[in-house]
């Protein structure tokens, strides 16, 4: 609050006068909270004094859900976490349970995954950009990523029969392998996506009044990142490098040459540029899985019935939003005794009290996009 | 009437005959033809404000990638009468914080000043009818045209803030008041820019500006370039459309209209493109000739074919205007929203002084160079 002045204090009309703070509700039907996130803003005219998280407006008990389904049957609904990334959450379960089962998934298996999985992050990443923007303001950015995530959906489509969810992994491996004619669009899709991306940073990334919005709001330091235990692209904006995919790889991420996108003032600008680079490097990425694909079986030596030992296991994977974990316990039976998920977007939604103090209500908006939220994730 | 006008000169009438026909004349003049005049222009202009969204739409889809509106009718022509009677058919809702009257009268408010400018913009040179008459294209060709226009445009806010401050809400009443001190903002450079091109036509009345522009031999975009590059930005804010389009802000704060529905919130709506559509007819004749036709000696053409002058100016000031249309929707196509501290800080910052520094300049060149 601003200091009072000594006229301002022996004014007759500070009676009258008198400013007050305010609480504002934003949310649950706002249209920049992407989805059903509820924030109580106390304000100072438009500017955030504080702000308190209010969630569990989509809980569905997922977890708890799982514990009722086999083992197999539990995978598809862990798409339904964060409902834009899907097939990297069936990543992280599946991973989870091979892992106590102790089950080799083959190469070629592995390299499939890879590729479905970094076209998710791109699909994932060009939602996020477009409705990002949008909630800058910037409303055609919000149709040009569409169309290339629009062939990202077709391919899975084509090859699990699903756009949005397609439950792409059963424990063990993969289901199906590239059908006919599927890898020559795949290809040219990733020949033409660096252009597509020079696009969208031609249209914001040097443009005057994205750097003025962006640049400088939102800031979080990389000590209080790390303390919050921010992931992902959020965490990395930065400044930190940490990605699953290089400190603890899995699915034959050693295999790959990438970079791994750092960011330096913590701002939304910063995570803004983290996202669209991570885009190119995954391209990258798909286009050595597909370039060195190994031959082999599909699925390595799952039974029919599966039934890990009793024990537990913890998998982790880097999803779009960041680290994904999975914690199961098995208590010998053909259900999971207990799934946990720590989801990214419910632990960077941590950062949003530190990164709008002292901000504008616009700059909420700003960071509530570059949080890169999805609340199916949030409240599970 | 022209029954009436031979009767009225009839030197064999009775004096009381003739009485009764000049009555009957001035009526004519007084009433008659600016109430024919300002239905007419009603309805061309809330033609023009009604397919403006529909030229929006679909100039938006093809910035965009998709197609826009092409359902209703051909090519979604139809599109404007569908929403009208949509609007219509919605429940008109009065929140219970509201205060009802002022709610009520707010898009009133915000609705009447938008149309009101049209009133002094002269669309063409005067037409001539056979009998030797001329009637001028324009319903009140009042000396201070221009200065009323912006007087009746900044009415418009009134309505904006009792809409966002009556609607008894929170996000109405930031919207308003982001809006309150927008229009200030941006007033004052607009206001300016116009006035240099005031100092270069020598008068407020817009036919005498246009006619300026006609004997100087090149329109006032060129010595007012800085003026217009004001004019532009400023008009872009009054209108509160992207990049400052903060009192609606859809994502932030949902705008001053949040709590209105139906027809009500048809009011506003109208009332944003009719004065989209007035800033853009305003620019065309300060700053692009309005009526002239480019390449072309008018005064020459009028003199050999007066009604053929008068129709193409239409057409040459409507085509001016749909520049400036095209022009708004480029920019929305195009830019992200500018921050509510960033928007005052552009405006008192840097247009104010620009603006300033521009009426000393073109004041300047009046006295040494146009003379």
């Amino acid at each position: 609050m601003a200091v009072e002045t000594r006229a301002e204090k022996t004014s007759p009309l500070r009676e009258v006068l008198e400013t007050r703070q305010y609480e504002l509700n934003m949310g649950p039907q706002h249209p920049a909270t992407h989805g059903v996130y509820r924030a109580v803003l106390q304000l100072d005219g438009e500017r955030v004094l504080a702000m308190e998280s209010v969630l569990g407006y989509l809980h569905r008990g997922i977890e708890k859900w799982a514990e009722y389904r086999t083992w197999t049957q539990a995978t598809p609904i862990f798409d339904r976490l964060d409902y834009v990334g899907a097939v990297l959450n069936g990543h992280g379960y599946v991973g989870a349970v091979e892992k106590l089962l102790g089950v080799e998934v083959p190469r070629r298996a592995q390299y499939i995954r890879v590729v479905l999985g970094e076209l998710q992050r791109i699909a994932n990443h060009l939602l996020w950009l477009g409705t990002h923007a949008l909630d800058v303001g910037a409303m055609s950015m919000l149709f040009y990523p569409m169309r290339e995530r629009e062939v990202i959906l077709d391919l899975f489509e084509a090859m699990l029969g699903q756009r949005l969810l397609p439950n792409a992994y059963p424990i063990g491996g993969v289901r199906f392998d590239f059908p006919k004619g599927w890898e020559p669009v795949c290809r040219r899709f990733l020949a033409a996506f660096p252009g597509r991306v020079d696009d969208y940073e031609g249209l914001l990334t040097g443009n005057r009044i994205w750097r003025q919005r962006t640049i400088g709001v939102g800031v979080i330091s990389a000590k209080d990142a790390i303390a919050l235990s921010l992931s992902g692209p959020t965490l990395r904006g930065s400044g930190v490098n940490f990605d699953v995919r290089k400190a603890i790889p899995y699915s034959s991420y050693g295999d790959f040459e990438f970079e791994v996108p750092l960011g330096k003032n913590g701002d939304v600008f910063d995570r803004y540029l983290c996202r669209v680079r991570e885009m190119r490097q995954s391209a990258r990425i798909i286009q050595q899985a597909l370039d060195g694909m190994p031959e082999g079986e599909l699925r390595g030596k799952v039974g029919k019935i599966i039934r890990p030992p009793v024990g537990e296991a913890y998998y982790t994977v880097e999803a779009a939003k960041g680290q994904l974990g999975y914690y199961i316990v098995s208590d010998g039976g053909e259900k999971p005794w207990r799934v946990h998920v720590k989801s990214p977007s419910f632990v960077n939604l941590q950062g949003i009290e530190t990164m709008s103090r002292g901000n504008l209500i616009a700059d909420v908006v700003a960071i509530i996009g570059s949080l890169d939220i999805v609340l199916g994730e949030v409240d599970r | 009437m022209s029954r009436l006008a031979r009767s009225a000169g009839n030197r064999g009438s009775t004096p009381r005959e003739a009485k009764r026909a000049m009555t009957y004349e001035v009526l004519l003049n007084t009433v008659g033809w600016p109430l024919a005049k300002i239905v007419v222009l009603l309805a061309a202009v809330l033609t023009v404000v009604a397919y403006i969204g529909w030229f929006e739409r679909r100039l938006l889809g093809l910035f965009q990638s998709r197609l826009g509106p092409n359902r209703v009718g051909p090519l979604g022509l139809l599109q404007p009468v569908a929403d009208g009677l949509k609007l219509f058919l919605k429940e008109d809702i009065v929140p219970l914080n509201a205060r009802p009257f002022l709610f009520k009268l707010a898009p009133v408010f915000a609705f009447f000043p938008a149309f009101l400018g049209f009133a002094v913009v002269s669309w063409a040179l005067p037409w001539a009818t056979p009998s030797g008459r001329h009637h001028g294209f324009v319903v009140a060709d009042v000396d201070l045209g221009i200065l009323l226009v912006l007087a009746v445009s900044s009415l418009g806010i009134f309505g904006i803030i009792l809409g966002g401050w009556s609607s008894g809400s929170k996000y109405p009443l930031m919207g308003s008041l982001r809006s309150a001190s927008q229009m200030l903002a941006y007033e004052i450079p607009l206001t300016l820019s116009v006035i240099a091109v005031i100092l270069l036509g020598g008068s407020f009345r817009l036919s005498d500006i246009v006619a300026a522009q006609q004997k100087l031999g090149a329109y006032f975009i060129l010595p007012g370039l800085l003026a217009f590059g004001v004019y532009l930005i400023s008009a872009v804010a009054e209108t509160n459309r992207v990049p400052f389009d903060l009192p609606e802000g859809e994502s932030e704060i949902i705008g001053f209209h949040t709590e209105y529905s139906g027809m009500r919130f048809g009011f506003f709506f109208v009332a944003e493109y009719a004065n989209m559509v007035l800033i853009s007819v305003i620019a065309a004749s300060l700053f692009l000739g309005g009526y002239d036709l480019p390449g072309v000696d008018d005064a020459a053409l009028y003199a050999a074919h007066p009604n053929l002058a008068s129709a193409l100016g239409v057409f040459a000031f409507a085509a001016k205007s749909a520049l400036f249309a095209y022009f708004y929707v480029w920019i929305r196509a195009t830019f992200p929203r500018y921050r509510y501290d960033q928007l005052l800080r552009i405006g008192w910052v840097v247009l104010l002084p620009i603006a300033l520094a521009n009426v000393a300049l073109v004041a300047l060149l009046k006295l040494w160079l146009l003379r």
